[in-house]
């Protein structure tokens, strides 16, 4: 009987294609667009976590003890003994790469005027390892070590109209709680991922910052990345331990997710993915409903016949469930496919959204990837298909309880 | 009707000296500020700055003329080699490591020097305040131990770095034992007291001096001048913008 009701469902799909196309494009389409959106949503928070690591605070944070409880009044003078502190990580194994950084605001003296800035004092030779900085040059080379040298971010130059080989004296707060003023010359320009990071920085090599800033050679912060496959959070324990050890110094070392406000806004930046996600999931699921009851209701008067001709209800359920989800079936199936194949081609070409990023100050990328989940797209075919089958039911079974010639009056 | 009389010429009489020797808020201003102005004079002298790390000093040498030009070097090691130039005009910053001059102008000037208490603002405008000031005389008090004149000084321009300022001034040796700088509301925002005096050319001048920021928590800064030598020969290009940069 099943067999029966399944070919006399394929028949009335292919009786009426305009009308089995339609339905199936639009269950596609939705499906499609779900899965594009989940892949740029898992792609926006695999960017997120790694511009952190990168540029902001690396997989661990080594800062000293007391820093995070003064950090708004820029105590520049609890610094890190870099050298000590390098010396230790280069015996941990768990230990990929690391980097020494100082980061500190700055006013840029520019023509009478002060503009603040971020600067951020890096070695360039060990950042080789750390992130890309080469490729993120748009413009000149990266600074040297030892010189009196920075680049800057391309949007903060474009808006102090700076370029490659003008000085900047810049001026801050030092270790000593006085004030210094350097000039250094701007040899490249840069554009990284974040935005906000190409508005407000500037970076300059360490040995000078440290001079500049009388750290007397310390850093305000190592940061660095474990090896694959290693906790962030046990490594982090075991670097503290090492360094109490080694150094007798109690630093503050701490996995990224651990460090305050950066993890939150992971968290939040997630729970605001979801809301986004599950909205789209909604819209979605309502294009799937909608169509697939529509199709149905449309067709009162084919049911009334069939009734007149001795079909019983639950069979006429039986038939327009089967016919839903043949159609549903071939449309995710497509549009899932399809979806696929958008988001491999975006996840390598990227979606640029440079333009509309500016001024947000926030850590993702102005290049959006998208990232597959496989989970996560099967997941939207079966629901898809389900979905869409069982909103077959609701308008099925009213027709279904409707006498043959009250339903005749449909038209 | 005769004693009557009398009486009221002894009356007449008793109001004369207040009238003829009553001195006005604009005059003890003024005569406060000229014990403080000298022709040339050279200095040094430390900041100790106390902040919520704890407390830092700072040495510096200076030089001034008249009411308008002075110079600032720093000499302790954190700031070797800083300057800060006053002029007529303009204030200036000198670093060794940067290539130009520093011209602070606006906001600028509401900034720190040396994470003191004492703003780039506080250097600014000339001594000259009865230009500057509507003067009141409140009142008579007494600041440890010494007897002092009260005035309140109101803005009339809006060029100076404090729109309210409350002063306590010596009745005789017209020296500012104490000071509170508010804004235009009433807030206050900076306290100054008068700690060490010193005799030099028959004036009194303050040789130490606590200042403190009360838009900050914990923090005082005491300004110690030592070797206060005055009208001496300062050469004519000492507050030069070329010689700045020297």
């Amino acid at each position: 009987m099943t067999t029966k009701l399944a070919k006399t469902a394929l028949r009335n799909i292919s009786r009426n294609k305009r009308r089995s196309v339609l339905s199936g494009v639009a269950i596609g389409v939705a499906a499609m667009a779900i899965v594009m959106l989940f892949s740029l949503i898992a792609g926006m928070q695999v960017d997120m976590e790694s511009n952190l690591k990168s540029y902001y605070t690396g997989g661990i944070r080594i800062r000293n003890e007391n820093y995070e409880q003064y950090e708004r009044f820029n105590p520049v003078h609890l610094t890190v003994d870099a050298e000590s502190v390098q010396k230790v990580l280069d015996t941990i194994e768990e230990v990929d790469v690391y980097v020494p950084r100082t980061s500190f605001p700055a006013n840029l003296y520019i023509e009478g005027t002060n503009f603040g800035a971020m600067g951020v004092g890096a070695d360039f030779k060990k950042e080789a390892d750390f992130i890309d900085l080469a490729g993120s040059l748009k413009m000149g080379h990266l600074p040297e070590n030892g010189k009196n040298e920075m680049m800057m971010g391309a949007v903060l130059a474009r808006d102090l109209k700076l370029e490659i080989g003008d000085k900047v004296t810049i001026m801050s707060t030092t270790a000593a709680r006085g004030t210094n003023a350097i000039t250094l010359e701007i040899v490249g320009l840069f554009t990284f991922p974040v935005a906000a990071l190409n508005a407000k920085y500037f970076w300059a090599p360490i040995d000078r910052i440290s001079y500049f800033l009388r750290m007397n050679g310390d850093t305000q912060e190592v940061i660095l990345k474990v090896k694959e496959g290693v906790s962030e959070l046990e490594a982090a324990e075991a670097i503290k331990e090492a360094l109490k050890k080694e150094t007798s110094i109690n630093y503050d070392v701490q996995a990224f997710t651990e460090i305050s406000g950066t993890y939150e806004m992971i968290e939040m930046a997630n729970t605001v993915y979801t809301i986004m996600a599950f909205i789209f999931f909604l819209l979605g699921s309502t294009v799937i409903i909608n169509t697939t009851m529509m199709v149905i209701f449309e067709r009162m008067r084919e049911i009334g016949t069939l009734g007149a001709l001795g079909m019983h209800g639950k069979e006429l359920v039986r038939l327009f469930f089967l016919e839903g989800m043949f159609i549903s079936i071939i449309g995710t199936f497509i549009g899932v496919t399809l979806g696929i194949g958008f988001t491999l081609i975006l996840g390598k070409t990227g979606i640029d959204f440079t333009e509309s990023m500016q001024g947000i100050d926030f850590e993702i990328s102005g290049m959006m990837y998208p990232k597959l989940s496989i989970s996560k797209t099967i997941f939207v075919f079966f629901y898809s298909v389900i979905v869409a089958s069982l909103a077959t039911l609701i308008p099925s079974r009213k027709a279904a309880k409707i006498e043959p010639v009250e339903a005749l009056r449909y038209v | 009707m005769k004693n009557k009389i009398i009486t009221i010429l002894i009356l007449l009489s008793l109001l004369i000296p207040v009238t003829i020797f009553a001195i006005t808020g604009e005059e003890i201003i003024r005569k406060a500020d000229e014990i403080q102005v000298f022709e040339t004079s050279e200095a040094s002298g430390e900041f100790r700055i106390k902040d919520r790390f704890g407390e830092k000093v700072s040495t510096f040498n200076s030089w001034s003329r008249g009411t308008e030009e002075s110079l600032i070097e720093f000499t302790s090691r954190a700031e070797r080699g800083q300057k800060v130039l006053r002029t007529e005009d303009e204030l200036y910053l000198f670093f060794p490591d940067a290539e130009e001059l520093i011209r602070m102008q606006g906001s600028m000037l509401r900034q720190s020097m040396l994470g003191s208490d004492v703003s780039y603002e506080d250097m600014t405008g000339g001594k000259d305040r009865i230009s500057q000031y509507d003067v009141v005389l409140e009142g008579e008090e007494n600041v440890n131990g010494n007897e002092c004149y009260v005035l309140i000084m109101t803005a009339k321009v809006r060029t100076v770095p404090y729109p309210k300022e409350k002063v306590w001034i010596d009745k005789e040796t017209f020296l500012v034992w104490k000071a509170e700088y508010f804004t235009k509301s009433g807030r206050l925002l900076k306290e100054m007291e008068t700690l060490e005096v010193e005799e030099i050319d028959g004036r009194m001048i303050a040789v130490e001096t606590r200042i403190s920021d009360k838009m900050k928590t914990d923090t005082e800064t005491i300004m110690i001048i030592s070797d206060l030598k005055i009208n001496i020969a300062i050469d004519d290009e000492m507050f030069s913008l070329e010689e700045l940069s020297w």
